[in-house]
Protein backbone atom coordinates (compact mmCIF):
# COMPACT_ATOMS: atom_id res chain seq x y z
CA UNK A 1 0.00 0.00 0.00
CA UNK A 2 1.46 3.37 -0.97
CA UNK A 3 1.87 5.93 1.77
CA UNK A 4 0.14 9.31 1.43
CA UNK A 5 2.31 12.25 0.47
CA UNK A 6 1.10 14.45 3.28
CA UNK A 7 1.55 13.41 6.88
CA UNK A 8 -1.49 13.41 9.13
CA UNK A 9 -1.61 16.57 11.17
CA UNK A 10 -3.14 16.26 14.66
CA UNK A 11 -4.97 19.31 15.95
CA UNK A 12 -5.49 19.02 19.70
CA UNK A 13 -8.69 20.43 21.26
CA UNK A 14 -6.72 23.34 22.77
CA UNK A 15 -5.71 24.46 19.28
CA UNK A 16 -9.18 25.12 17.91
CA UNK A 17 -12.11 27.14 19.33
CA UNK A 18 -14.19 25.30 21.94
CA UNK A 19 -17.85 26.04 22.66
CA UNK A 20 -17.18 26.66 26.36
CA UNK A 21 -14.28 26.85 28.80
CA UNK A 22 -13.22 23.68 30.63
CA UNK A 23 -14.80 24.90 33.88
CA UNK A 24 -18.14 25.60 32.23
CA UNK A 25 -17.95 22.34 30.32
CA UNK A 26 -17.80 20.39 33.57
CA UNK A 27 -20.85 22.22 34.92
CA UNK A 28 -22.78 21.68 31.68
CA UNK A 29 -21.94 17.99 31.58
CA UNK A 30 -23.07 17.58 35.19
CA UNK A 31 -26.37 19.32 34.38
CA UNK A 32 -26.91 17.15 31.30
CA UNK A 33 -26.27 13.97 33.29
CA UNK A 34 -28.30 15.00 36.34
CA UNK A 35 -31.40 13.22 37.59
CA UNK A 36 -33.37 16.47 37.44
CA UNK A 37 -32.65 16.82 33.72
CA UNK A 38 -33.52 13.16 33.13
CA UNK A 39 -36.84 13.44 34.96
CA UNK A 40 -37.78 16.67 33.16
CA UNK A 41 -36.90 15.16 29.79
CA UNK A 42 -38.90 12.02 30.50
CA UNK A 43 -41.91 14.20 31.25
CA UNK A 44 -41.36 16.05 27.97
CA UNK A 45 -41.39 12.77 26.06
CA UNK A 46 -44.60 11.75 27.84
CA UNK A 47 -46.16 15.13 27.04
CA UNK A 48 -45.29 14.61 23.38
CA UNK A 49 -46.56 11.03 23.39
CA UNK A 50 -49.75 11.66 21.46
CA UNK A 51 -47.93 13.70 18.79
CA UNK A 52 -45.42 10.87 18.42
CA UNK A 53 -48.11 8.18 18.25
CA UNK A 54 -49.91 10.18 15.56
CA UNK A 55 -46.65 10.38 13.63
CA UNK A 56 -46.13 6.62 13.90
CA UNK A 57 -49.70 5.93 12.78
CA UNK A 58 -49.11 8.25 9.80
CA UNK A 59 -46.02 6.25 8.77
CA UNK A 60 -47.91 3.00 9.29
CA UNK A 61 -50.59 4.27 6.87
CA UNK A 62 -47.86 5.09 4.33
CA UNK A 63 -46.35 1.65 4.89
CA UNK A 64 -49.67 -0.02 4.08
CA UNK A 65 -50.07 2.09 0.95
CA UNK A 66 -46.58 1.24 -0.32
CA UNK A 67 -47.69 -2.13 -1.69
CA UNK A 68 -44.57 -4.09 -2.60
CA UNK A 69 -42.36 -1.09 -3.31
CA UNK A 70 -39.44 -2.27 -1.18
CA UNK A 71 -37.63 1.08 -1.22
CA UNK A 72 -40.64 2.91 0.26
CA UNK A 73 -41.37 0.04 2.65
CA UNK A 74 -37.80 0.10 3.94
CA UNK A 75 -37.88 3.86 4.29
CA UNK A 76 -41.16 3.83 6.24
CA UNK A 77 -40.07 0.89 8.39
CA UNK A 78 -36.98 2.88 9.39
CA UNK A 79 -39.17 5.91 10.27
CA UNK A 80 -41.44 3.71 12.40
CA UNK A 81 -38.49 2.08 14.13
CA UNK A 82 -37.10 5.55 14.86
CA UNK A 83 -40.23 6.77 16.60
CA UNK A 84 -42.33 3.88 17.90
CA UNK A 85 -40.37 3.06 21.04
CA UNK A 86 -40.14 6.72 22.07
CA UNK A 87 -43.92 6.91 21.52
CA UNK A 88 -44.41 3.93 23.82
CA UNK A 89 -45.45 1.61 20.95
CA UNK A 90 -42.98 -1.08 21.86
CA UNK A 91 -44.35 -3.98 19.82
CA UNK A 92 -44.71 -1.84 16.71
CA UNK A 93 -41.13 -0.67 17.15
CA UNK A 94 -39.85 -4.19 17.68
CA UNK A 95 -41.55 -5.60 14.58
CA UNK A 96 -40.46 -2.59 12.48
CA UNK A 97 -36.92 -3.21 13.72
CA UNK A 98 -37.23 -6.80 12.51
CA UNK A 99 -38.37 -5.61 9.08
CA UNK A 100 -35.51 -3.07 8.86
CA UNK A 101 -32.98 -5.76 9.74
CA UNK A 102 -34.51 -8.09 7.16
CA UNK A 103 -34.25 -5.44 4.42
CA UNK A 104 -30.71 -4.53 5.46
CA UNK A 105 -29.50 -8.14 5.56
CA UNK A 106 -31.19 -8.99 2.26
CA UNK A 107 -29.46 -6.01 0.65
CA UNK A 108 -26.10 -6.99 2.13
CA UNK A 109 -26.53 -10.54 0.88
CA UNK A 110 -27.63 -9.37 -2.55
CA UNK A 111 -30.93 -11.27 -2.38
CA UNK A 112 -34.42 -9.97 -3.12
CA UNK A 113 -36.65 -9.74 -0.04
CA UNK A 114 -39.40 -12.34 0.10
CA UNK A 115 -42.79 -10.70 -0.52
CA UNK A 116 -44.62 -12.93 1.98
CA UNK A 117 -42.15 -12.18 4.79
CA UNK A 118 -42.50 -8.45 4.10
CA UNK A 119 -46.31 -8.64 3.93
CA UNK A 120 -46.47 -10.49 7.27
CA UNK A 121 -44.33 -7.83 8.93
CA UNK A 122 -46.44 -5.02 7.44
CA UNK A 123 -49.62 -6.70 8.64
CA UNK A 124 -48.22 -7.18 12.18
CA UNK A 125 -46.97 -3.58 12.33
CA UNK A 126 -50.39 -2.32 11.22
CA UNK A 127 -52.22 -4.43 13.77
CA UNK A 128 -50.02 -3.55 16.75
CA UNK A 129 -50.08 0.16 15.85
CA UNK A 130 -53.88 0.11 15.94
CA UNK A 131 -54.02 -1.80 19.22
CA UNK A 132 -53.36 -0.07 22.45
CA UNK A 133 -50.00 -1.71 21.97
CA UNK A 134 -48.79 -2.67 25.35
CA UNK A 135 -46.00 -5.17 24.88
CA UNK A 136 -48.34 -8.09 25.32
CA UNK A 137 -47.09 -11.65 25.32
CA UNK A 138 -48.89 -12.24 22.03
CA UNK A 139 -47.23 -9.30 20.28
CA UNK A 140 -43.90 -10.36 21.72
CA UNK A 141 -44.39 -13.86 20.33
CA UNK A 142 -45.40 -12.48 16.91
CA UNK A 143 -42.24 -10.35 16.81
CA UNK A 144 -40.09 -13.36 17.74
CA UNK A 145 -41.69 -15.66 15.19
CA UNK A 146 -41.42 -13.08 12.44
CA UNK A 147 -37.72 -12.67 13.23
CA UNK A 148 -37.25 -16.45 12.99
CA UNK A 149 -39.17 -16.59 9.72
CA UNK A 150 -37.12 -13.73 8.28
CA UNK A 151 -33.89 -15.47 9.32
CA UNK A 152 -35.00 -18.75 7.77
CA UNK A 153 -36.06 -17.12 4.49
CA UNK A 154 -32.81 -15.19 4.27
CA UNK A 155 -30.79 -18.37 4.74
CA UNK A 156 -32.84 -20.09 1.99
CA UNK A 157 -32.41 -17.14 -0.38
CA UNK A 158 -28.66 -16.99 0.26
CA UNK A 159 -28.34 -20.71 -0.37
CA UNK A 160 -30.37 -20.47 -3.57
CA UNK A 161 -28.27 -17.52 -4.77
CA UNK A 162 -25.06 -19.45 -4.03
CA UNK A 163 -26.25 -22.51 -5.95
CA UNK A 164 -27.51 -20.64 -8.98
CA UNK B 1 -21.98 31.82 32.62
CA UNK B 2 -23.33 29.62 35.37
CA UNK B 3 -24.95 26.19 35.70
CA UNK B 4 -26.89 27.09 33.06
CA UNK B 5 -24.35 27.80 30.59
CA UNK B 6 -26.63 25.55 28.62
CA UNK B 7 -28.88 28.56 28.07
CA UNK B 8 -26.17 30.06 25.91
CA UNK B 9 -25.46 26.97 23.87
CA UNK B 10 -26.50 27.46 20.25
CA UNK B 11 -27.71 24.31 18.57
CA UNK B 12 -28.74 23.65 14.98
CA UNK B 13 -31.16 20.78 14.29
CA UNK B 14 -30.96 19.45 10.72
CA UNK B 15 -33.84 17.05 10.18
CA UNK B 16 -36.43 16.64 7.43
CA UNK B 17 -38.97 15.11 9.78
CA UNK B 18 -41.03 17.74 11.52
CA UNK B 19 -42.00 15.43 14.40
CA UNK B 20 -38.39 14.59 15.13
CA UNK B 21 -37.46 18.29 15.00
CA UNK B 22 -40.22 19.04 17.53
CA UNK B 23 -39.13 16.21 19.81
CA UNK B 24 -35.47 17.25 19.71
CA UNK B 25 -36.37 20.88 20.35
CA UNK B 26 -38.57 19.90 23.32
CA UNK B 27 -35.85 17.69 24.78
CA UNK B 28 -33.20 20.40 24.40
CA UNK B 29 -35.55 22.96 25.95
CA UNK B 30 -36.09 20.63 28.90
CA UNK B 31 -32.35 20.77 29.62
CA UNK B 32 -32.41 24.56 29.55
CA UNK B 33 -31.12 24.98 25.99
CA UNK B 34 -32.96 27.87 24.40
CA UNK B 35 -31.01 28.97 21.33
CA UNK B 36 -32.10 26.43 18.75
CA UNK B 37 -32.20 26.82 14.97
CA UNK B 38 -33.74 24.37 12.54
CA UNK B 39 -33.15 23.32 8.95
CA UNK B 40 -34.89 20.60 6.96
CA UNK B 41 -31.89 19.49 4.86
CA UNK B 42 -28.14 19.87 4.56
CA UNK B 43 -28.26 22.72 2.04
CA UNK B 44 -30.49 24.90 4.21
CA UNK B 45 -28.36 24.01 7.22
CA UNK B 46 -25.25 25.37 5.50
CA UNK B 47 -27.06 28.66 4.96
CA UNK B 48 -28.10 28.77 8.62
CA UNK B 49 -24.54 27.98 9.72
CA UNK B 50 -23.24 30.89 7.63
CA UNK B 51 -25.79 33.27 9.12
CA UNK B 52 -25.69 32.18 12.77
CA UNK B 53 -22.92 31.01 15.01
CA UNK B 54 -23.72 27.47 16.18
CA UNK B 55 -21.90 25.51 18.88
CA UNK B 56 -23.29 22.12 17.97
CA UNK B 57 -25.19 20.46 15.13
CA UNK B 58 -27.65 17.57 15.46
CA UNK B 59 -28.14 16.15 11.97
CA UNK B 60 -30.25 13.42 10.44
CA UNK B 61 -28.55 11.21 7.87
CA UNK B 62 -31.19 10.58 5.18
CA UNK B 63 -32.48 13.88 3.78
CA UNK B 64 -33.02 15.39 0.36
CA UNK B 65 -31.64 17.17 -1.59
CA UNK B 66 -28.50 17.25 0.58
CA UNK B 67 -28.13 14.41 3.07
CA UNK B 68 -26.31 14.43 6.39
CA UNK B 69 -23.15 12.88 4.98
CA UNK B 70 -22.68 15.48 2.26
CA UNK B 71 -23.54 18.20 4.76
CA UNK B 72 -20.88 16.94 7.21
CA UNK B 73 -18.24 16.64 4.48
CA UNK B 74 -19.02 20.17 3.29
CA UNK B 75 -18.84 21.61 6.81
CA UNK B 76 -15.48 19.91 7.39
CA UNK B 77 -13.77 20.47 4.07
CA UNK B 78 -15.34 23.27 2.01
CA UNK B 79 -13.09 26.27 1.56
CA UNK B 80 -15.91 28.59 2.61
CA UNK B 81 -17.09 26.47 5.56
CA UNK B 82 -18.26 28.73 8.37
CA UNK B 83 -16.93 26.41 11.08
CA UNK B 84 -15.05 23.25 10.10
CA UNK B 85 -14.58 22.29 13.77
CA UNK B 86 -18.25 22.43 14.83
CA UNK B 87 -19.25 19.17 16.58
CA UNK B 88 -21.81 17.17 14.58
CA UNK B 89 -23.99 14.47 16.14
CA UNK B 90 -25.52 12.27 13.43
CA UNK B 91 -28.93 10.97 14.47
CA UNK B 92 -30.28 8.17 12.33
CA UNK B 93 -32.48 5.12 12.13
CA UNK B 94 -29.98 3.51 9.73
CA UNK B 95 -27.66 1.38 11.79
CA UNK B 96 -25.96 -0.68 9.11
CA UNK B 97 -22.18 -0.86 9.46
CA UNK B 98 -21.54 0.84 6.10
CA UNK B 99 -23.71 3.81 7.14
CA UNK B 100 -21.87 4.19 10.45
CA UNK B 101 -18.53 4.03 8.66
CA UNK B 102 -19.69 6.54 6.04
CA UNK B 103 -20.75 8.94 8.81
CA UNK B 104 -17.42 8.51 10.59
CA UNK B 105 -15.52 9.13 7.35
CA UNK B 106 -17.62 12.22 6.60
CA UNK B 107 -16.31 13.74 9.83
CA UNK B 108 -19.21 13.38 12.27
CA UNK B 109 -18.28 13.65 15.91
CA UNK B 110 -20.83 11.28 17.44
CA UNK B 111 -23.41 8.84 16.09
CA UNK B 112 -26.80 8.45 17.76
CA UNK B 113 -29.24 5.72 16.79
CA UNK B 114 -32.99 6.23 16.79
CA UNK B 115 -35.13 5.68 18.76
CA UNK B 116 -33.47 8.40 20.78
CA UNK B 117 -33.84 8.73 24.51
CA UNK B 118 -33.15 11.77 26.65
CA UNK B 119 -30.27 9.86 28.22
CA UNK B 120 -28.65 8.96 24.90
CA UNK B 121 -28.97 12.49 23.53
CA UNK B 122 -27.74 14.28 26.63
CA UNK B 123 -24.87 11.90 27.25
CA UNK B 124 -23.60 12.46 23.68
CA UNK B 125 -23.75 16.24 24.18
CA UNK B 126 -22.06 15.97 27.59
CA UNK B 127 -19.32 13.83 26.06
CA UNK B 128 -18.64 16.43 23.36
CA UNK B 129 -18.63 19.31 25.83
CA UNK B 130 -16.48 17.54 28.39
CA UNK B 131 -14.08 15.66 26.15
CA UNK B 132 -13.65 17.49 22.86
CA UNK B 133 -11.85 15.36 20.27
CA UNK B 134 -8.60 16.15 18.54
CA UNK B 135 -8.93 16.77 14.80
CA UNK B 136 -6.93 15.08 12.09
CA UNK B 137 -6.00 16.62 8.78
CA UNK B 138 -4.56 14.39 6.08
CA UNK B 139 -4.77 13.97 2.35
CA UNK B 140 -8.08 12.14 2.38
CA UNK B 141 -9.77 13.29 5.60
CA UNK B 142 -10.42 16.23 7.85
CA UNK B 143 -12.45 15.76 10.98
CA UNK B 144 -12.44 14.40 14.52
CA UNK B 145 -9.80 11.77 15.23
CA UNK B 146 -11.46 8.50 14.25
CA UNK B 147 -9.49 6.56 16.84
CA UNK B 148 -11.76 6.42 19.86
CA UNK B 149 -9.38 4.70 22.23
CA UNK B 150 -5.83 3.59 22.71
CA UNK B 151 -5.28 -0.07 23.43
CA UNK B 152 -2.07 -0.45 25.38
CA UNK B 153 -1.82 -4.13 24.52
CA UNK B 154 -2.33 -3.53 20.76
CA UNK B 155 0.18 -5.70 18.94
CA UNK B 156 -0.92 -5.12 15.34
CA UNK B 157 0.79 -3.04 12.66
CA UNK B 158 1.07 0.75 12.92
CA UNK B 159 -1.24 2.13 10.29
CA UNK B 160 -1.04 5.87 10.55
CA UNK B 161 1.74 7.36 8.45
CA UNK B 162 3.36 9.28 11.32
CA UNK B 163 2.98 6.57 13.97
CA UNK B 164 6.53 5.34 13.39
CA UNK B 165 7.91 8.84 13.77
CA UNK B 166 5.94 9.32 17.00
CA UNK B 167 7.40 6.07 18.23
CA UNK B 168 10.95 7.24 17.46
CA UNK B 169 10.39 10.53 19.26
CA UNK B 170 9.28 8.70 22.37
Amino acid sequence: MSKPNIKAQMIPPDAYPQMVSKAHAAVMARTLRSNVTAVTATRVIEDNGEMLRDAVRGYVGELEEAGMDFAILSDKAHEIRGFAETAGMLSTGRIADGLCRYFDEAEQSGVRPDAAVVALHVSAITRTARDTDALSQMNDMVARELAQLAGRKLAESRKAAKNS
Amino acid sequence: MSGSALEHLKILIVEDNQHMRSLLRALLNSAGIREISEANNGGTALTVLREKKCDLVLSDLAMKPMDGLEFSRTVRTAGNSPNPFVPIIMITGHTEKHQVEAARDAGVTEFLVKPITAHSLFSRIAEIVERPRAFVRCESYFGPDRRRRTIDSYAGPWRRHDDFQDLQVQ
